[in-house]
């Protein structure tokens, strides 16, 4: 099936909504002023040397930049702050340990970007072999039936993530349809690819040619599976909604002062640009207004010392 | 006790599932549950700290009597304040309704009201920046979980603003570090610029405004409050301490939150701080102008914190100190650690904080010069400048409650455990979900210390209680330390209410008891006055 519509022009668009929009975002973040430093610290802060930091006070409650960047790295890679989660059980007032949502975001975020990075191999011709190599090593590749583990896990992540919105209480409670059309649309784009992969198996040398047209900026329409046309144009829907979105999350965790900012408030000075100037009750207003008061004080030569 | 709270027995928690469709509808003052709502700001509080239109009503009553243009108001506010900070503009965008804080909040928990959730609570305000601030928003309105912005909503906002302790415990949980507190703080900061507000805070903010602390005393009354304290040193220990008042030249500036020097059972940590004052020869001084380390500012606005906390550093440089020790408060040192410096300093006329006792450089207090109490004793401690008697404890089973503020905006962990276990023979901790950086709220910080929304304060302490409980029923815990000032306040009523026999004081307090001072008599009693058993 030959379209070039749907094969060239809704690809480009997406693609460049992708791009402007995610700039936008980062840039209409980045112009508001930060007006104070506020790191949530979930650790021992530096503090006297006899006071011993573990590991992971350095992580949660970090002294200084590099700190920071651990914190970051652990937030981002890792879910630290998800790791901690814990669930109230409230007949017996008792908490737990709960990581099966941490479980399943790892699952499906680490799947999902092993995936994409398999994708690369469409746009790159020849394929170089240690790229082969290491992308299906990574994608716990197995041989009998021939089976990339990564492309599963992250659908059977997203339907995790999908059905506690509907079968838990709370999420049904705060689930917005934005909710779950992020996760549908996600779902429908790793579906259409796995039945490409592994039922209707579509003949991939017309998706590579136009994929190699596409990436150099020569586009040519070619006669791909119909199943592929639906796949691509998921993806653009997708990638076109995502800076308007809440996945924007993926790029808003780098802007969080609670996470970004380090833990040395009162060893390092924060500027607040737009702080305002001091409004209120002077020394020299106070000693006027208290006059009599504070003679008494001096009176007393400043020592309330008790008679006894 | 305030009667109307029903007695836990008849308290449920039952959790209520909305539809994302009602969680939509506002909740108005149909619905407004007494014991829950506050009451409404008084003028002759409100007017002197510049908040406009401000008007006595009941919030029961069905017109708010907003300004005539309050919309414009309010999000010609609401563009400034994306505007000036980053945190509120970022929270408001990638929230992903994950519900990892749901259940972290102790004000949830207590009372099952779905917009309790963190999550919820941040809806109340995301839904009208989505409606107002964003594309989807305008173009698919409610499908994309916005809504428009009505007297309702405004009501709304003030119900479940003035329900968050701005403890922070949701934003521990948080994936992205999402801070309820700001959004609340910054929130309750937009509804004060239509001058819808809540009468607590207020009362205090203007009286420190004026006065210099948060009780409105005169110069005389805090120099007497103090002399007092200082005459029941005299009466536990047979020791005269000095009590210096804006003595000019003093090597150290004093600054405590004002419950310290009137309230139990803050005023036997401040007999502490004389005694330990007095022990190790500081030369320090109290003052009248900055007699309050607290600052209910960081509860309402940017502006009013500015306005408290100023007078901290002022007050340095007009009496010609080197450096500043805070007493124990929770969002005093919030506020000192994270606020003062930015809002107020920079303190470059001040001196290195280097503890004359022991030659300590506080590095971590290198900018803002001030130095919690905890971390000095914990000094002293550290190079026995002091000599401690652990067995004057020894009728308190003690456990620590990490206040919010301390554990999550400081990271003040491990000092005031040294110093309880330095000044302690039993020492238990609660169970570690409820600790540390996981710790529970009391249930009334944050401007909700007030005596109308008793139940809600009574139902937020619930997690709280429940772990002191269990420390109690295990290890026979009968004092639960803590460093705060409204935690010393609010701890009593809670502990009475869900009926456990345990005390409540400042660690303070404990270093007093086991503190052994030259020239002192054989002391009979503690500082609180329990007298000490005797083996014979």
């Amino acid at each position: 099936m030959i379209n070039p519509f749907l094969e060239i022009v809704v690809p480009y668009a997406a693609f460049a909504i992708f791009i402007v929009g995610v700039l936008y975002r980062f840039v209409s973040w980045a112009n508001s002023a930060v007006p104070l430093k506020i790191p949530t610290t979930s650790g021992q802060a530096g503090t006297l040397p006899f006071i011993k930091r573990s590991f992971y006070d350095r992580i949660d409650s970090p002294y200084n930049k590099w700190e920071v960047a651990l914190r970051m790295l652990a937030e981002v890679f890792l879910f630290r702050s998800l790791f901690k989660n814990t669930r109230y059980y409230q007949s017996r007032h008792e908490h737990r340990d709960t990581r099966w949502l941490w479980g399943f975001a790892i699952l499906f975020h680490w799947s999902f970007l092993i995936v994409l990075i398999r994708h690369l191999r469409f746009f790159i011709e020849p394929v170089p072999e240690p790229f082969i190599y290491v992308t299906e090593l990574i994608a716990l590749k197995i041989w009998v039936p021939t089976i990339y583990i990564t492309g599963i896990t992250s659908l059977i992540g997203l339907g995790y993530l999908f059905l506690r919105r509907l079968f838990s209480g709370n999420e049904r409670t705060i689930s917005l349809p934005s909710d779950y059309l992020a996760l549908i649309l996600l779902i429908s784009v790793v579906v259409t690819g796995l039945v490409m992969r592994y039922i209707y198996k579509i003949p991939l040398a017309p998706v590579k040619e136009l994929a190699l047209s596409l990436i150099v900026f020569q586009p040519v329409a070619v006669d791909v599976h119909w199943l592929f046309i639906l796949h691509l144009t998921l993806v653009s829907i997708t990638i076109a909604y995502f800076p308007f979105s809440k996945m924007m999350h993926a790029g808003g965790v780098l802007f969080s002062p609670t996470r970004n900012m380090p833990n040395d408030n009162r060893k390092r000075r924060h500027v607040n640009p737009l702080n305002p100037p001091y409004h209120g009750i002077t020394r020299e207003e106070y000693n006027e207004m208290y006059k009599d008061q504070l003679e008494e004080i001096a009176e007393r030569d400043y020592n309330f010392r008790p008679e006894v | 006790m305030s009667e109307e709270v029903p007695p836990p027995e008849s308290l449920t928690f039952e959790r209520k599932h909305k539809s994302w469709r009602q969680m939509l509808e506002p909740v108005t003052e149909k619905d407004f549950k007494h014991g829950y709502y506050h009451f409404w700001a008084l003028k002759k509080h409100i007017e002197p700290l510049d908040i406009p239109f401000a008007r006595e009503i009941d919030p029961m009553q069905r017109d708010w009597e907003l300004p005539p243009n309050w919309k414009e108001i309010f999000l010609q506010n609401f563009e400034d304040t994306l505007r000036k900070n980053r945190a509120f503009k970022v929270f408001m965008d990638i929230c992903v309704r994950c519900g990892a804080c749901a259940d972290k909040c102790h004000y949830y928990l207590g009372t099952g009201d779905p917009k309790n959730m963190p999550v919820a609570r941040a809806e109340i305000i995301r839904s009208i920046y989505r409606r107002y601030f964003t594309k989807a928003g305008r173009i698919f309105g409610e499908l994309a979980g916005a809504r428009d912005l009505t007297e309702d909503v405004i009501k709304e906002m003030y119900y479940y603003f003035y329900q968050c302790s701005l403890c922070r415990r949701c934003s521990n949980f948080c994936p992205y570090g999402i801070d309820t507190a700001d959004i609340v703080w910054w929130g309750r900061r937009l509804l004060n610029s239509i001058g819808v507000t809540h009468r607590f805070s207020h009362i205090s903010i203007e009286a420190s405004a004026r006065t210099g602390n948060h009780l409105g005393l005169y110069p005389l009354g805090i120099a007497e409050a103090l002399e007092s304290v200082a005459e029941d040193v005299y009466d536990v220990t047979g020791v005269v301490v000095d009590v210096p008042v804006n003595k000019k030249g003093a090597e150290i500036l004093f600054v405590a939150p004002s419950a310290d020097y009137f309230a139990t059972p803050h005023w036997f940590a401040c007999m502490s701080y004389l005694m330990l004052f007095h022990e190790i020869g500081l030369d320090y001084t109290w003052s009248t102008y900055a007699s309050e380390g607290g600052n209910f500012g960081t509860f309402q606005a940017y502006e009013l914190a500015q306005k408290l906390n100023h007078k901290v550093y002022e007050e340095a440089k007009h009496l010609g100190v080197k450096w500043i020790i805070g007493g124990e408060c929770g969002h005093m040192w919030r506020d000192k650690h994270q606020f003062m410096d930015t809002m107020s300093g920079p303190a470059d006329f001040l001196e290195d904080p280097v503890s004359p006792i022991t030659g300590t450089y506080f590095e971590n207090a290198a900018d803002t010069k001030m130095v919690h109490i905890c971390e000095f004793v914990a000094d002293l401690i550290r190079h026995n400048k002091i000599k401690l008697d652990k067995s004057r404890n020894d009728h308190w089973k003690v456990t620590f409650h990490d206040s919010c503020n301390p554990s999550r905006g400081v990271g003040l962990l491990e000092e005031p455990r040294f110093v309880i276990k330095s000044c302690c023979n039993y020492f238990y901790e609660m169970p570690e979900h409820t600790i540390r950086d996981k710790t529970y709220c009391c249930g009334s910080g944050g401007g909700l210390l007030t005596e109308e929304i008793m139940e809600l304060r009574m139902r937020g302490g619930m997690p709280r209680a429940m772990a002191a409980k269990f420390v109690h029923e295990k290890y026979g815990v009968n004092m639960m330390a803590n460093i705060c000032a409204i935690d010393k306040a609010a701890f009593p009523a809670l502990m009475e209410y869900w009926k456990l026999p345990v005390e409540i004081c400042g660690i303070d307090e404990l270093l007093g008891n086991a503190l052994i001072m030259k020239g002192e008599k054989e002391r009979e009693t503690d500082l609180r006055g329990t007298p000490y058993r005797r083996e014979d």
